[in-house]
């Protein structure tokens, strides 16, 4: 009875190895080569021909192909990958520079007692240096004071501004969002920062030299 | 004391004919190889159905010059792009004649990844010149994700009560080991009835063992995938076909395209 009980279900679990081997890789192949015997070809009925003329297909090209570049800025641009945290900036579709940087946590703070709640993320998608200034001062927001533990001060509190956090330059990018330097150094390289885009000092510099307000900053 | 031998086995069923094994054993052998061929005719049929609508919606358009075939690939391919260009979202262009990858937004490469392995369905071979420009004279969209990897990792966060419970806070995050290995393994279906798989490696010797069978997010497909079969057996149904287009690209690259698009986002193919 047990002899019989394993022989049963010996052969349902190669059955079961089998239909699966079947299904998994010899009906696909075997659908590749239904393809192979039957071709995939359309008989067109439409009106006219096109591609009559090599030169005037490769005229065409030509165009598309400028038409495309001229999307990429002549001037200075900046490309930041969040995933890896490293930015690359280019001049036309010349890379003059790249390198290590930190963007968004991705992140909800949230804080029950206080209803309060704050995402830090850095936005996908095309930007524009809207203005550059030096020696930034930081005006430290509410999530700043949450975020540390301590109590939110008044608005103008002299708490809330900083010098020396942003490092010598800063550009701004938007609603609050903006490409500046760091004091925590050990963190470049990871997503750490509120949504804004730390670059360390010597590439911080080539950066603000380089990119003018109304140069773009495309981030992904 | 006999040894086992194949006169043996015989004998097992020969004692047994009684009791039926014997006949039970061959029908369990006929019955999974009548579910194969009732499954592999589907198959085929759904397949022919395939190239039946990709040939219906090739109708109608003018005449290809097969002699310029590549001439006009380049055409479509260029101007499949300006049309991805011409929307505010990052988009995917893959040119498999150049083994190139890129996430492009508004005509700007962002991001160009050598390609490192990629395998085709035969259905793309075989496209003549009208079939392919229906195809891919035009963007395709994405219409669903599926990954082995967050597509957009989010975390909610308490706020700490006092600094003491920041600053543990602070430390708690430096410590979380960042280098994390993950496979990095994602398929989209797109809206032309294809499907592209985007694996992750960091050598092409890896893709030919790291996702086979038995292994996390692909051993999960597999099993859909026989499970759906069964479905379709038993209801006498034709799976469907969609072509599909897999792709190695390094791991960290495959990430990042991963996350970079958004969930409707456009999709540019030359082959």
């Amino acid at each position: 009875m047990i002899r019989n009980f394993f022989i049963y279900l010996a052969v349902l679990i190669v059955g079961i190895l089998f239909f699966a081997s079947m299904v998994l890789f010899a009906i696909p192949a075997f659908q590749e080569s239904t393809l192979a015997l039957t071709g995939l070809s359309s008989s067109s009925s439409g009106s006219g021909e096109v591609g009559t003329d090599k030169e005037s297909i490769e005229a065409d090209v030509n165009k598309l192909q400028k038409r495309l570049d001229s999307f990429t800025p002549t001037n200075a641009y900046m490309v930041v990958n969040t995933s890896d945290n490293h930015f690359f900036l280019y001049k036309g579709k010349q890379l003059i520079r790249d390198g290590v940087c930190s963007t968004g946590k991705n992140e909800k703070l949230v804080s029950a007692e206080r209803k309060y709640e704050h995402v830090f993320y850095t936005p996908f998608g095309v930007r524009k240096v809207l203005r550059k200034a030096t020696n930034p001062v930081w005006k430290k927001p509410d999530w700043a004071f949450i975020e540390d533990g301590m109590p939110i001060p008044s608005a103008n509190d002299p708490s809330r501004w900083e010098t020396g956090t942003l490092g010598a330059y800063k550009m701004e990018i938007g609603d609050g969002y903006m490409i500046h330097g760091t004091i925590y150094k050990r963190r470049m390289g990871m997503s750490v920062t509120h949504g804004c885009i730390r670059l360390l000092d010597d590439d911080l510099e080539a950066v603000y030299k380089a990119m003018e307000v109304g140069s773009k900053v495309y981030i992904y | 004391m006999k040894e086992n031998s194949e006169e043996d086995f015989d004998s097992l069923f020969v004692e047994d004919k009684r009791s039926g094994v014997k006949y039970i054993v061959i029908i369990i052998v006929l019955s999974v190889l009548v579910l194969t061929a009732i499954y592999a005719y589907l198959s085929v049929s759904s397949v022919r159905d395939r190239m039946k609508l990709a040939q219906v919606q090739a109708e109608g358009s003018p005449q290809i010059n097969s002699s310029l075939l590549t001439q006009l690939k380049e055409k479509a391919w260029l101007e499949s792009r300006l049309k991805m260009a011409a929307g505010d979202s990052i988009g995917l262009s893959i040119d498999l004649e150049q083994h190139r990858i890129q996430l492009e937004l508004k005509g700007v490469v962002l991001l160009s990844s050598k390609i490192r392995d990629t395998s085709i369905s035969g259905f793309f071979r075989k496209m003549d010149g009208n079939v392919y420009f229906s195809t891919f004279g035009t963007p395709l969209t994405i219409q669903q994700f599926k990954s082995s990897i967050a597509k957009n990792p989010f975390k909610v966060v308490q706020a700490p009560k006092d600094t003491i419970a920041a600053m543990a806070a602070v430390d708690a995050a430096m410590k979380k080991d960042s280098l994390k290995d993950e496979n990095v393994f994602w398929t989209v279906k797109l809206d032309r009835g294809f499907d592209l798989d985007i694996q992750g490696i960091d050598s092409v010797a890896e893709a030919q063992n790291k996702y086979k069978f038995g292994k996390g997010f692909e051993f999960e497909r597999n099993l859909k995938n026989i499970a759906s079969s069964f479905q379709h057996i038993l209801r006498f149904t034709k799976p469907d076909y969609n072509p599909e287009i897999l792709i190695s690209i390094p791991e960290n690259e495959a990430k990042a395209i991963l996350r970079a698009l958004p969930n409707k986002a456009l999709v540019t193919i030359r082959i």
